[in-house]
């Protein structure tokens, strides 16, 4: 703060009443020089520091008196305030507010005494990750039972006091009531209650019915929507140590398997505020070969490393192309006993072919991705005065990366806190907390000072872990009735789980190990006779960078494949697709689905499909030339958490420049259970805008062993006047809730692909699709 | 030292010339709702108000601002209801928020300038600013929202 | 604004021609004991003040960082480079010691007090057509406001020959017409006060007259527009490429607030001449040149504004969503669309580029300085800055950015030299702030 008011000189007459801002802005600096003496938050005991997206300085509520805590998840203070425990990364889905409110409904508190802190990394909370659309999905259980006991704790409490049958009082808005007695929860809480649950009695909870939720699926405003509207959400870029120094990374020439044969810095010694340069040394082999560039302000740093030059041995895979990849992944499918094939009622489908009337083949391309995340990666490091390392990050995977973290450290795991901060967006990115390291290994090397690293977005795109380019090659058989006897899907692509979490890959019925993030959707709820899905990890790839979890993961590749495929299938035997599909959906063998997460199975896909045909009028709209309308469907991201999806688009194609026009897209969801129903819509619009920006307008390439794009000069994600008219419906529905971060995202490229065959007659089968592509598809 | 007024307030600061104004706002000055998405002009995340014209601050060196008056987001009203940051909470914009300070500063600045937009007019002026949680359906929602908020509030007034 | 190159080898082909030497002889004039000088006038020392700042006087008198008038200021000549003089009251070093004669000549005659001839970088053949009662307001305003600050001129940095200032004197007699200001008889008295202005004081055609080969301003082409300092001054006739000819209002909202909604803003070395300079003339000062200029330029009696250019300038900046076919439009939606774009009218502040002069002019060079380096609070409108995309952008993008504006927005031929011209320009270090 002394810095930072010597440095910003207030006229006399200015100082006084209206500068508060810059004091509030500040006191997360407070906080965080609070906690590193030790004091705050009682870290590492509370393991608590946290951030509450409500509150304009980051700071979470405390409690007031006694307080009641039945679980790990949630307190309720004698003021009747309850503050609920989020261990989901806050990014854009407003997953607090949907988490809170599963437990306040249980627990019958009302909205406006709910407060909720995204917690810091601790061993309590078990694996700390936000990713595949999970988050409400494995919270629902969780925190309805959270929240069930303490309602059944407080009624207990209260019919005790009244000595009347807990069965005969009611909880509701923080109350418990028999008819003639009443008690606050707060005064409850008050008068000194404790009781806790084992995991058994917790299982033993009774539920609400589904028709007596309350907050569940009803509008609630998100409580992190205030805080991102005037400046104040707290992001990892506004994180702030006293005394801290600033780096920015100079990033080797190759991923993996660079070193540093010299540096020189002469010329940065004239850069004021330069400070010096760091090689880092890196016992958990995270960032080879990297050298940070550190000075007293952020710019400093940035204009000292523009001087320094490094002298790097680069890893052996410097020249390889988008090309190489691809042709590698083309090598690798034709080796018929590469990779792993996955379960299905029937993989076998060697004999379906042989006896095949009818064989349909094709190939599909997808190119490199990359997060882009608005927010580039960074990260705050520093040893406090108890000798914890803190790591003030915002991050997607705290578990995953916290291992890395100690060995890169050489400090055990449970001397290391990740401090939680808002994310300017994760997308996967943040799942991925390598950016962490080089922040922790520069701090390490000043002996524990503060060190902000951060990422220029060229950086940060040449360090992503994008999504992997993908080739994939499938076929079709029918039969001499033209139906459909088997199916053949080959898919090869970077995997990140290989490379980054070995241990996660199930194992497929040839006992091969695959990334299901790299497959999902191949197996897909169509009943095609015998299915084989070849799953095919490019080892190129996997040695040239890190291949990413990205928004939609596998089935971003795989359903542009299998949902075009089925066009062409349809179109192979003169069916509407709309038709073929639902001849296809018939809930057979493992398709029927199964509780408490596929009930009705390939049934409410279908469903799904035949309502967007039904908003999108498809078939009977009168459209005119060089426009069609386009169908997919997906079931999200795996299959042991389906959500349903449709999409239609309707586009325009212009002969001449390729242009697409996409005019309008309507999705239909079908995913249970709507927890939080105006966070489900934008979760859906974003997936879908983002299905359409890598349908036509994302893309980059490997070139030298780099992607080529590196910030938004070239690198052109859908923007404000490429975005059409969306309609998203929800089926109503009492199942278990699951994912819909990503499931909108995949059904649009296919579903624009079809609808460009139906405006002009043909087939694009690469991501993105260019102007180009098209004008050259169109002279075929 | 570099003298400008930033929320209604002189600061001089200290810093080389050609820091871009971004930095001197967030690091020197210490207001971090103004954010960093892309340092080229490309992504609008840093937008703040510079003689009331929406002004990208990363490619805006701090000398360039000498003698003008900035308006940053923390700034844009005193009491965080401008009408254009009551539409983005009406309309529950905001997905990470990461670009919303830019937006809100952007928006704010076209409805100064064209009171009652087309659709034609957002598309135009708003595509600058990119939004990775793609909340632009939204957007469009909350400008023509403000819009009319405003153009009521004027008409009031009058 | 004399900031340009200056072709001083003319005096050495005058060499030879003779009783030159006779000619070039111009006697010291005794010096004055500034103390001896009586105080003058406040009204006339204040109209001096206004003259000084409208002739730009400190704009090339001062030092970057140095102190006011005190000279200094380098000049680079393209032979060598020139250091202005130190105009402040300074007994030693400044001029003192100059009487209000010795300083009328040196304003009118470009002599020194000691006799010797002055560089034309120094822009007497204008001020010659100032009266003497203005020169003298101008002695005035310096010997009672500006503060004396001894320093020693640095030498300049001519070769010889060029190093003669004798020499000059030949260069004068070729060039330079001595006359005093003649009112035309065929003009109103308020455009014969512009043309005074104008051609004296303000010296317009300083920048803006294209030189001959030996750096004299060609009579017959006044005000045809140059080249300065890597920078157009445009025409101020009716060859000007402005697709809204300019009129006396535009002159006069571009003189006073750096701006004129239909052209454009006052960036570069016309900056400091609008902010620094004329608007601190009187307003009717300001009504009288833009009458004049608006009159030179052709279009006073004309349409006042072509609307129907604005109008279709407007029509080609509707945003199109076909925007990512052309790598220069695309960059222009998302970088620069957000700030300059309009809708049914120019608004002050959101310039329109179609029809903006930088896209209109004969050479790309106003328009990549802009795009370059941007607009600074003190340039232009005032207080309002555009930034510079000298680091974010590489040169072929802003190739290709320029190349949209001038083909689809301005709708003329393309530059020939585009490319290169910003490739050069880029490799060019910015300007200091
Ligand atoms: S950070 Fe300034 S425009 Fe992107
Ligand atoms: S809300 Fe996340 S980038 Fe816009």
């Amino acid at each position: 703060m002394a810095n930072l008011f010597s440095r910003l000189r207030q006229s006399p007459d200015a100082a006084g009443e209206n500068i508060p801002s810059e004091l509030d802005l500040t006191r997360r600096g407070f906080l965080i020089s609070a906690s590193a003496a030790g004091a705050a938050f009682g870290f590492p005991l509370a393991g608590n520091a946290a951030m509450d997206p409500e509150a304009a300085d980051g700071v979470p509520a405390t409690s007031d008196g006694a307080t009641f805590e039945p679980t790990i998840w949630y307190w309720i203070d004698s003021e009747g305030l309850v503050n609920v425990n989020i261990i989901r990364a806050e990014m854009g889905q407003h997953v607090g507010t949907a988490i809170a409110r599963i437990l306040a409904d249980e627990l019958e508190v009302a909205w406006d005494n709910v407060r909720i802190t995204h917690v810091d990394s601790a061993e309590k909370w078990g694996t700390m990750v936000t990713g595949g659309s999970w988050s409400v999905w494995q919270s629902w259980p969780v925190y309805r039972k959270a929240g069930a006991a303490g309602r059944v704790a407080l009624i207990e409490a209260a019919a005790e006091k009244w000595g009347v049958d807990p069965a005969t009082c009611q909880a509701r808005d923080g109350t418990v009531s028999d008819g003639s007695n009443t008690a606050t929860y707060a005064s409850l809480v008050a008068e000194g209650l404790q009781r806790s649950f084992t995991e058994d009695e917790l299982n033993a909870l009774p539920l609400k019915p589904h028709a007596e939720l309350r907050l569940v699926g009803k509008d609630v405003k998100a409580l992190d929507i205030d805080t991102k509207t005037n400046g104040q959400a707290i992001y990892g870029l506004d994180a702030s140590v006293d005394g801290m120094v600033y780096g920015v990374p100079l990033i080797p020439p190759t991923r993996l398997g660079s070193s540093v044969n010299s540096v020189d810095d002469s010329a940065a010694k004239d850069v004021k505020g330069y400070l010096q340069t760091l090689t880092l040394n890196d016992p958990s082999g995270t960032v080879p070969g990297w050298v940070v560039v550190l000075g007293d302000t952020l710019m400093a740093a940035k204009r000292a490393s523009e001087h320094v030059s490094v002298d790097w041995q680069a890893g052996e895979h410097a020249g390889v192309s988008e090309e190489d990849i691809n042709a590698r992944s083309r090598e690798l499918i034709a080796d018929k006993n590469y990779g792993a094939i996955l379960p299905s009622d029937n993989p076998d489908s060697a004999p379906a072919f042989e006896a095949a009337a009818d064989v349909l083949e094709a190939e599909y391309v997808t190119q490199t991705v990359l997060h882009m995340q608005l927010e580039p990666a960074n990260a705050t490091v520093f040893q406090n005065e108890d000798g914890i390392w803190e790591i003030h990050t915002g991050n997607q995977w705290q578990s995953l990366i916290l291992p890395t973290l100690s060995a890169a450290l050489e400090a055990p795991a449970d001397q290391i806190v990740m401090r939680t901060y808002m994310l300017g967006g994760g997308f996967g990115r943040r799942l991925n907390g390598d950016y962490a390291v080089p922040a922790a290994l520069a701090s390490k090397a000043l002996g524990g000072k503060p060190v902000k690293l951060v990422f220029m977005r060229e950086d940060d795109a040449k360090f992503d872990s994008p999504r992997s380019p993908s080739v994939q090659q499938l076929r079709m058989a029918f039969d001499d009735a033209k139906a459909v006897t088997g199916m053949d899907h080959n898919a090869a692509a970077g995997w990140p789980t290989q490379v980054m979490v070995p241990s996660f890959m199930p194992k497929g019925v040839n006992d091969e190990p695959y990334d299901p993030f790299a497959i999902d959707g191949a197996d897909h709820w169509y009943d095609v006779g015998a299915l084989r899905v070849r799953a095919i990890s490019n080892d190129l790839a996997n040695a040239t960078f890190r291949p990413g979890w990205l928004r939609s993961v596998g089935p971003g590749w795989t359903n542009f494949a299998v949902e075009s495929f089925m066009d062409e299938a349809a179109h192979r035997v003169g069916e509407d697709p709309l038709t073929f599909r639902l001849n296809h959906l018939t809930a057979k063998g493992q398709n029927a689905g199964s509780a408490p997460n596929a009930v009705g199975g390939a049934k409410r896909q279908a469903n799904v499909l035949r309502r967007v045909a039904e908003m999108s009028n498809y078939g009977s709209a009168d459209l005119p030339a060089d426009t069609a309308i386009g169908l997919a469907t997906t079931f999200g991201q795996s299959r042991t958490m389906p959500t349903w999806v449709g999409g239609a688009v309707q586009l325009h194609v212009n002969r001449e420049t390729g242009y697409i026009d996409v005019q309008k897209m309507w999705l239909s969801f079908d995913c249970g259970t709507v927890v939080d129903p105006d966070s489900a819509l934008a979760q859906c619009e974003g997936a879908a805008l983002w299905g359409l920006s890598m349908a036509l307008y994302e893309g980059t390439r490997f070139e030298d062993g780099n992607v080529v794009d590196r910030n938004l000069g070239t690198y052109t994600p859908l923007r404000m006047i490429d975005t059409p008219d969306m309609e998203i419906e929800f089926v109503d529905s009492s199942e278990v809730p699951v994912g819909l971060g990503e499931p909108g995202t995949t059904v649009i490229a296919p579903a624009i692909a079809n609808a460009i065959y139906n405006a002009v007659g043909a087939r694009l089968r690469s991501l993105p699709i260019t102007p180009d592509a098209v004008v050259a598809a169109l002279k075929d | 030292m570099i003298e400008f007024e930033i929320n209604g307030k002189p600061v001089s600061v200290d810093a080389d010339p050609d820091t871009p104004l971004l930095w001197a706002i967030r690091d020197e000055i210490g207001l971090t709702g103004t954010k960093f998405g892309c340092g080229i002009g490309m992504c609008g995340a840093c937008t703040v108000h510079v003689g009331g014209r929406a002004t990208r601050s990363c490619i805006t060196p701090v000398s360039a601002v000498e003698g003008t008056s900035i308006t940053t987001i923390e700034g844009l009203s005193a009491q965080d209801n401008h009408p254009v940051q009551e539409a983005w909470r009406n309309l529950r914009v905001p997905q990470c928020g990461y670009c919303q300070s830019g937006q809100i500063m952007q928006a704010a600045a076209l409805l100064q300038d064209i009171p009652a937009p087309t659709d034609e007019d957002i598309d135009a002026v708003m595509t600058g600013n990119l939004c990775r949680c793609m909340t632009y359906p939204r957007i469009r929602n909350a400008v023509r929202q403000a819009a009319a908020a405003m153009t009521q509030g004027n008409s009031d007034n009058g | 604004m004399l900031k340009r190159v200056f072709w001083a080898t003319s005096a050495v082909i005058l060499i030879g021609a003779a009783g030159f030497g006779i000619y070039a002889y111009k006697p010291a004039i005794e010096p004055v004991d500034a103390n001896s000088r009586t105080a003058f006038d406040p009204e006339i020392v204040e109209k001096g003040r206004v003259l000084a700042a409208a002739g730009y006087c400190s704009e090339c008198h001062t030092a970057e960082g140095g102190p006011p008038f005190a000279g200094n200021y380098p000049m680079d000549t393209g032979f060598g480079t020139i250091y202005a003089t130190n105009l402040t009251p300074a007994k030693e070093t400044g001029i003192g010691s100059y009487s209000p004669e010795a300083f009328r000549r040196a304003m009118k005659e470009g002599v020194r007090r000691d006799g010797r001839h002055l560089f034309p970088a120094f822009p007497y053949n204008h001020f010659t057509k100032m009266s003497d009662e203005d020169v003298d307001a101008i002695y005035a305003y310096i010997m009672t406001e500006v503060p004396p600050v001894e320093l020693e001129t640095k030498e300049n940095e001519l070769p010889f020959p060029l190093d003669l200032r004798f020499l000059q004197a030949g260069w004068k007699l070729l060039f330079v017409d001595f006359d005093d200001y003649e009112v035309d008889q065929a003009h109103s008295e308020e455009w014969n006060r512009g043309a005074y202005l104008a051609e004296g004081l303000a010296h317009c055609g300083a920048c803006h007259t294209p030189r001959n080969p030996l750096g004299a301003e060609i009579e017959s082409d006044q005000y045809g527009g140059a080249q300065i300092n890597g920078w157009t001054a445009p025409a101020l006739t009716p060859r000007n490429a402005s697709a809204v000819p300019w009129t006396a209002a535009d002159f006069k909202s571009y003189l006073t607030e750096g701006v004129s909604a239909n052209h454009g803003i006052s960036a570069g070395p016309m900056g400091p001449v609008v902010h620094i300079g004329i608007r601190e003339l009187p307003e009717s000062d300001i009504d009288a040149l833009s009458l004049y200029l608006g009159e030179k330029s052709g279009t006073n009696n004309g349409d006042p504004v072509d609307t129907s250019a604005v109008v279709r300038s407007l029509e080609r900046g509707r945003p199109d969503p076909q925007y990512r076919k052309d790598q220069g439009e695309r960059l222009y939606a998302t970088a620069c669309a957000s700030c300059h774009y309009n809708t049914e009218q120019i608004a002050a502040g959101r310039p329109d580029l179609g029809i903006n002069s930088a896209t209109n002019l004969e050479t790309p060079d106003n328009l990549i300085h802009v795009i370059l380096d941007g607009v600074s609070g003190p340039e232009g409108i005032e207080g309002v800055v555009m930034p510079g995309f000298r680091d974010a952008l590489s040169p072929t993008e802003i190739t290709a950015i320029a190349a949209y504006l001038r083909d689809a927005r301005a709708n003329r031929p393309a530059w020939p030299d585009l490319a290169e011209t910003v490739t050069r320009l880029s490799n060019t270090a910015a300007p200091a702030e």
